[in-house]
């Protein structure tokens, strides 16, 4: 079928780019679907100082680098925005806007995460009217006038700097006591040193005022509980993000309250073959560089796991002869001995069965298929069909008679 | 970009002279929100071809023009007919409600 991969990556930021690398080069006929411009976020970053190998570069450039790596390996790229799954199969089945259906034998997630909104009254009315959310986008519109800042992290004070350039004024709106930034402390000490940035501590912004443009806001003191209106014809909001989650809700993927997608080391989410990376997944640290480390793992685990299901069909499925599915433990001596045994007793068989061992520890989603929990075990397979299960702890005759 | 690009001159005559039914996106190059709107719009110009006047202005290369419109932001869709300004919609709109309010105006 023209349009079924082995991997799909929905999302073509530094970690779905990073895991398009790994499976490229893994030969996996790999897809990314991404519905903006590649390299998603980062692209708003003007400067990123902590990439390791380069020393200064723009998110801009950092993306167009890893955007030419992943083409160097063959991987399709698709501006596209995918808005159904089905997960429920072997083959995964994915929906796009444009009306595209693709099917893949493992999906990674890597859709990132957008600006929260702080939903206040104006808000949404004005948006493009005084209301901003991209310094780097709209900061020049504002040359001369008055802007708010809403927020103290790192984007919140590094944008207002920016802001400065081109507004008369810029006054940060901070939730913290006096002093208190949430971003860097190099940019915090940047920030009080600039003669344009003035900070409102202990506030959080309640309205946004104005007819067509934005005319002012109403600022509520933390403190006090007292309002009060700041003239100004910007706002620019920077409060936060949250994962891009929304399209998977009805996917049957596990999800925090907040819609973050927790995994385990592999990156694997609570369905075989699905994979979570970057931005949109519970984590410590959201960062270029920890996003591509995610990438890389989850495009590995998921060639693992197409690997073994690969294997198993043209071993097991396809198989002439009924075929003996052992479960095993290679570190644990009783499996490996019962091993021995099971390949003498199919010797006297004449070799009825073909054996196929699957080492527990390593393919637990073939074990989980089974629902298979300890080992030894033994299934006996039928062109895949379970005829019987083997009662494992049996002695070689008792063995012998239950495969006659 | 495929969609006729406009200047301060061509805008007065094709918005305000000829009073086209059409709009105008307005957008600059930096701008990551306009790099998903702008492909959007480009594909439904197609199927108003010869109905409804897609056009486009790089805020980077027009500054007096936007001054003049005070816009506040990009990327922004304008809508014009008959020569007057009619509304418009800002940020990260999708394709539907864009054909929603091109539909108003057929």
């Amino acid at each position: 079928m023209e349009n079924s991969y082995d991997l799909i990556i929905i999302g073509g930021g530094p970690a779905g780019l990073t895991a398009a690398i790994y499976g490229g080069r893994a030969k996996l006929k790999t897809l990314v679907i991404n519905k903006g411009t590649v390299g998603g976020l980062v692209n708003t970053t003007r400067e990123i100082v902590n990439y390791p190998g380069y020393g200064q570069v723009s998110g801009e450039d950092l993306m167009k680098d890893f955007k030419k790596h992943v083409e160097s390996f063959g991987v399709e790229l698709l501006r596209d925005q995918v808005v159904r799954t089905d997960f429920s199969q072997e083959d995964k089945i994915i929906t796009t806007k444009k009306g595209k259906v693709f099917s893949a034998k493992a999906i990674i997630i890597a859709c990132g995460s957008e600006p929260r909104l702080l939903d206040i009254p104006g808000e949404k009315r004005l948006r493009g009217s005084g209301v901003a959310y991209c310094a780097t986008c709209d900061a020049e519109f504002f040359e001369g006038e008055g802007v708010v800042v809403v927020g103290s992290g790192d984007q919140a004070i590094e944008e207002g700097m920016y802001i400065t350039k081109f507004a008369r004024k810029v006054t940060v709106i901070v939730l913290h006591d006096e002093g208190i930034l949430d971003c860097n402390k190099v940019s915090a000490e940047r920030a009080f040193q600039n003669g344009k940035m003035e900070f409102i501590w202990n506030s959080t912004l309640e309205e946004v005022l104005g007819q067509d443009n934005v005319e002012g806001v109403k600022i509520k003191n933390l403190k006090t509980g007292g309002s009060t209106e700041l003239s100004c014809q910007g706002v620019f909001f920077f409060v936060g993000m949250v994962p891009s989650t929304h399209f998977l809700k009805e996917s049957g993927i596990e999800m925090d309250r907040r819609g973050y997608i927790p995994v385990n080391e592999l990156m694997e989410t609570n369905l075989e073959g699905v994979y979570a990376v970057g931005d949109n997944r519970v984590k410590y640290l959201r960062q270029v560089v920890s996003a591509a480390g995610d990438g890389a793992a989850a495009a590995v685990a998921a060639e693992r796991y197409i690997e073994e299901m690969k294997a198993f069909n043209s071993n097991v499925l396809e198989s002439d002869k009924q075929v003996l599915l052992l479960f095993f433990n290679a570190l644990d001596n009783e499996s490996l001995e019962f091993s021995t045994l099971l390949e003498n007793v199919n010797k006297e068989l004449m070799e009825r069965y073909k054996i196929v061992k699957v080492d527990m520890t390593t393919k637990k989603n073939l074990a989980h298929k089974y629902a298979i929990e300890k080992a030894p075990s033994v299934m006996v397979l039928d062109k895949g069909q379970v005829v019987m299960r083997l009662d494992c702890s049996a002695a070689k005759e008792d063995l012998k008679s239950q495969l006659c | 970009m495929s969609l006729p690009k406009l200047n301060a001159n061509s805008f007065e005559e094709k918005i305000y002279d000829a009073g086209e039914a059409c709009l105008v996106v307005f957008s600059r190059k930096t701008c990551h929100v306009c790099k998903e709107v702008v492909p959007k719009v480009e594909e439904l110009q197609p199927q108003y071809e010869g109905k409804f006047g897609f056009y486009h202005v790089d805020v980077e290369e027009d500054k007096p023009l936007y001054q003049s419109l005070s816009l506040k932001g990009v990327p922004q869709i304008l809508f014009f007919k008959d020569g007057e300004y009619q509304g418009k919609l800002t940020g990260n709109v999708d394709d539907e409600e864009i054909e929603e309010k091109i539909e108003e105006f057929l």
